[in-house]
């Protein structure tokens, strides 16, 4: 269904559509196991455009825009299989700028000219991200963290925004990438791409203000990356599934276009129900959300719905291909790929739906 | 749902729950099957008096022209208390169709009565032989001076035996080609010499729809609504608005709460495999409000959603299936049981509501239809 957007919204969307246009299938298959995950240029000139400090209030030389604005741009980005990690270094903006006093590291995170992503992840099935066993120490007015991350968009990153438990409660910290006491170890992923494990020994840590509004800044940017993953997981559905019913109209057998088949149709309306449904779940909460202040149940909800169903909305479009889909010459599979990279991180459907077990008081 | 009340919001939520607490009796609450107009009617007089019977309809038709968030609200409180189900046939249905399609004097005659709760409407569009390939109905009306003369039969016409009107349509050219050119759209007293109805007992047990046999009944060429042989634009018209109405979330959440309290009364909410299959089911009903609210902010835009409507259909009517699969399973043996059940968290019926469900994925177009209508005319496949 068509959204309900203004005419600011629509512009945005537009360029997003535009800076989208050079981006795709043949550009992310160029970045497959390369030394670079992705086109730093390209960081910048998201940065240009502004979606870098989307979140960032204005008073800190961002947009000041909101939740559905995010998911507009993260959306055809997902389209495109943009390599760039517009969504977590627009996060981290957001999470740079929360406090009273933004971070030193929030103008160039904002221009794209330093990449600063999150660092939240300590277990591959989720754990508990609101209790991080990392911890922060402060003595005289210096803060060290030491902990384990798992998962990090490390690659061309600068420095990491790591959660972790203080004598206060949950913090958020910035750590320099270069900082002592900080290695990491890549991992090739399933899309050619790479993740990192973050391990911390008394890393020399800036601990970032909470927003006001939120509960408190561990919280704050878990539920953004998840609103934003399930963004950018739409968009890859979407494209997918026009893919497939493009292919559906020109490939015949039996003398009939496939597309004609019942089966086949009832099967694509499967899966365009699929993507409907969390699009407009993601827009939903978007549109009734803050940024700073996202309600925790809706954050699950909505990552659990996208990852489960973007992987089943791709693995149908393979289905629909036949043997053409199976191969790794063929662009659908690239989107199955990303599909299973984006619905793994920050908790999968089925960390999710544990989480909201107990957000949502299901039990009670 | 994913919404946060102003406070405006939240003040009109308090009057509603304060109200319904007050007003709706307890006897008709957490109802699975539709009670009689004897016992449900003095209900719909209620809220009617009150002014909350139409929060759709404009106050120009005297409605109560509420806005979005306030039907939403509407909606989401009456799930809460477990509200039963209204005869919509008029209010969701021939209201909204009389509004856009009649002429004032139809208007001025039927609208007034369906919000007062004086009139009941059945909907008089399947038969024998023409469900899904509605168009293939052959219920004959033909024009003689200033009456129409019918004959024919309708089936499955809910509340049928308890309605005073049918909007039915009927076949007004026998050689139209195509088909739909032939069919208009002809409101029917019920009370007219030459009707016979007869209740049709459903697998749930209740006698909720009939058959209605016309044997030369005469009905005034006034009550044609738009031109001849113009009805199928008009029913079709009319079954967006059912295909919305009906996949309200209202049902899911009222199935939800059901599965919650009867999980805690066998026991089963402590197991983690079924507190899974409880969140992904939840996280579903909150998908459909999303999907539900963002269809009703497009037609409140006055951008219908169009065939788009279907999707919800599908999605609301298979979930509610769902749900009521796993209400089975919370049950456990005493899913046997065919009465509702006494658990110390409260009474639920299991069996009935199970049995019920069945017929959301029939009705207003089977989940078949709906996917191939979404298939053609949005996803644009081939024939
Ligand atoms: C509880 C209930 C209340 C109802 N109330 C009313 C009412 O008030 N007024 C009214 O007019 N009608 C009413 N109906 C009737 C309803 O609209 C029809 O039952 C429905 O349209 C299906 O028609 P049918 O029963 O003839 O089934 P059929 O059309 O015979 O369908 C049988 C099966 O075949 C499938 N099928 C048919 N054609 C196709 C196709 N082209 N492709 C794939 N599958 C296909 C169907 O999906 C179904 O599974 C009601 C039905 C129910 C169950």
């Amino acid at each position: 269904m068509e959204l309900h957007l203004t005419s600011e919204q629509m512009l945005l969307r537009d360029s997003a559509t535009k800076f989208v246009a050079a981006a795709g299938a043949k550009v992310a298959r160029g970045f497959r196991d390369g030394v670079q995950s992705f086109a730093p240029s390209r960081l910048r000139e998201a940065g240009e455009l502004g979606w870098l400090g989307i979140l960032v209030p204005e008073s800190a030389g961002g947009l000041g825009l909101g939740l559905t604005e995010l998911a507009l741009v993260l959306e055809q980005a997902g389209r495109g299989l943009v390599c760039e990690p517009i969504g977590l270094a627009a996060i981290s903006s957001a999470a740079l700028a929360q406090g009273p006093n933004p971070h030193p590291m929030l103008e160039q995170a904002m221009s794209g000219t330093a990449l600063v992503v999150p660092a939240l992840q300590e277990s591959g099935y989720g754990g508990n991200p609101f209790q991080p066993r990392a911890r922060l120490t402060t003595q005289g007015g210096a803060s060290r963290v030491t902990g384990k991350k798992l998962f990090v968009c490390a690659d061309g990153a600068e420095g990491f925004l790591v959660s972790a438990s203080s004598a206060n409660g949950p913090v958020i910290c910035y750590v320099a990438r270069n900082a002592p006491g900080t290695t990491l170890s890549a991992l090739q992923t399933v899309d050619g791409r790479k993740l990192s494990t973050l391990t911390l020994t008394d890393a020399p840590a800036d601990i970032i203000p909470p927003n006001a509004s939120s509960k408190n800044a561990v919280e704050a940017l878990h539920n953004l990356a998840l609103v934003a993953l399930s963004a950018e997981l739409l968009g890859v559905m979407e494209k997918a599934q026009e893919t497939t019913f493009d292919y559906l109209r020109i490939r015949k057998q039996f003398g009939k276009l496939i597309g004609s088949f019942q089966a086949l149709q009832h099967k694509s309306v499967d899966i365009y129900i699929r993507t409907e449904a969390t699009r407009s779940l993601v827009f939903q909460i978007a549109a009734n959300n803050t940024p700073y202040r996202i309600d925790p149940a809706l954050a699950a909800a909505v990552k659990a719905k996208a990852s489960d169903d973007a992987l089943v909305v791709t693995q149908a479009c393979i289905q629909l291909h036949g043997g053409i889909g199976f191969t790794d010459e063929h662009e659908i599979g690239l989107y199955l790929k990303r599909a299973m990279m984006l619905s793994s991180l920050h908790g999968n459907a089925a960390a999710q739906r544990r989480e909201y077990v107990a957000l949502a008081g299901l039990t009670e | 749902m994913f919404r946060r009340d102003t406070t405006a919001e939240a003040c009109f939520r308090l009057d509603v729950r304060t109200w319904l607490e007050a007003n709706l009796p307890p006897a008709l609450r957490n109802r699975t099957t539709r009670p009689l107009p004897d016992e449900l009617m003095p209900w719909y007089h209620a809220l009617s008096r009150k002014g909350w019977i139409a929060p759709h309809w404009s106050q120009k038709y005297g409605g109560m022209g509420a806005t979005l968030n306030e039907q939403i609200i509407m909606t989401e409180e009456l799930g809460r208390i477990g509200a039963p189900h209204l005869p919509v046939q008029g209010l969701n249905h021939i209201g909204p169709i009389l509004m856009e399609f009649a002429n004032e004097a139809q208007k001025a005659r039927h609208l007034p009565p369906i919000l007062a709760g004086t009139v009941i409407w059945a909907q008089g569009y399947s038969e024998p032989g023409a469900g899904s390939d509605l168009a293939s109905l052959t219920t004959r009306a033909v024009l003689e001076g200033d009456h129409f003369v019918v004959n024919g039969q309708k089936i499955w016409t809910t509340w049928g035996h308890h309605s005073d009107w049918m909007f039915a349509l009927v076949r007004t050219d026998p050689q139209a080609q195509p088909r739909q050119a032939g069919i208009s759209f002809l409101l029917i007293d019920l009370h007219s010499p030459g009707i016979r109805i007869r209740p049709i007992k459903t697998i749930a047990g209740d006698d909720e729809f009939s058959e209605v046999f016309f044997d030369d009944v005469r009905v005034p060429a006034e009550n044609l609504v738009g031109k001849l042989h113009d009805g199928w634009r008009i029913a079709n018209a009319l079954l967006g608005h059912e295909r919305l109405a009906t996949s309200n979330p209202q049902f899911s959440l009222m199935a939800l709460e059901r599965i919650k309290i009867m999980a805690r009364a066998s026991g089963i909410m402590a197991d983690p495999a079924f507190q899974d299959r409880l969140a992904a089911i939840s996280i579903n009903v909150t998908a459909l409000a999303a999907l539900f609210s963002h269809a009703v902010e497009l037609t409140n835009e006055q951008r219908s959603p169009g065939p788009e409507s279907s999707i919800i259909k599908i999605f609301g009517s298979e979930l509610l299936q769902d749900l009521n699969v796993l209400l089975v399973e919370a049950a456990g043996g005493l899913a046997t049981v065919d009465r509702p059940i006494e658990t110390e968290f409260g009474e639920v019926d299991v069996a009935t509501p199970f049995l019920q469900a069945r017929r959301v994925t029939i009705y207003g177009g089977s989940s078949e239809i709906q996917r191939n209508v979404v298939a053609r005319r949005v996803l644009n496949l081939p024939n």
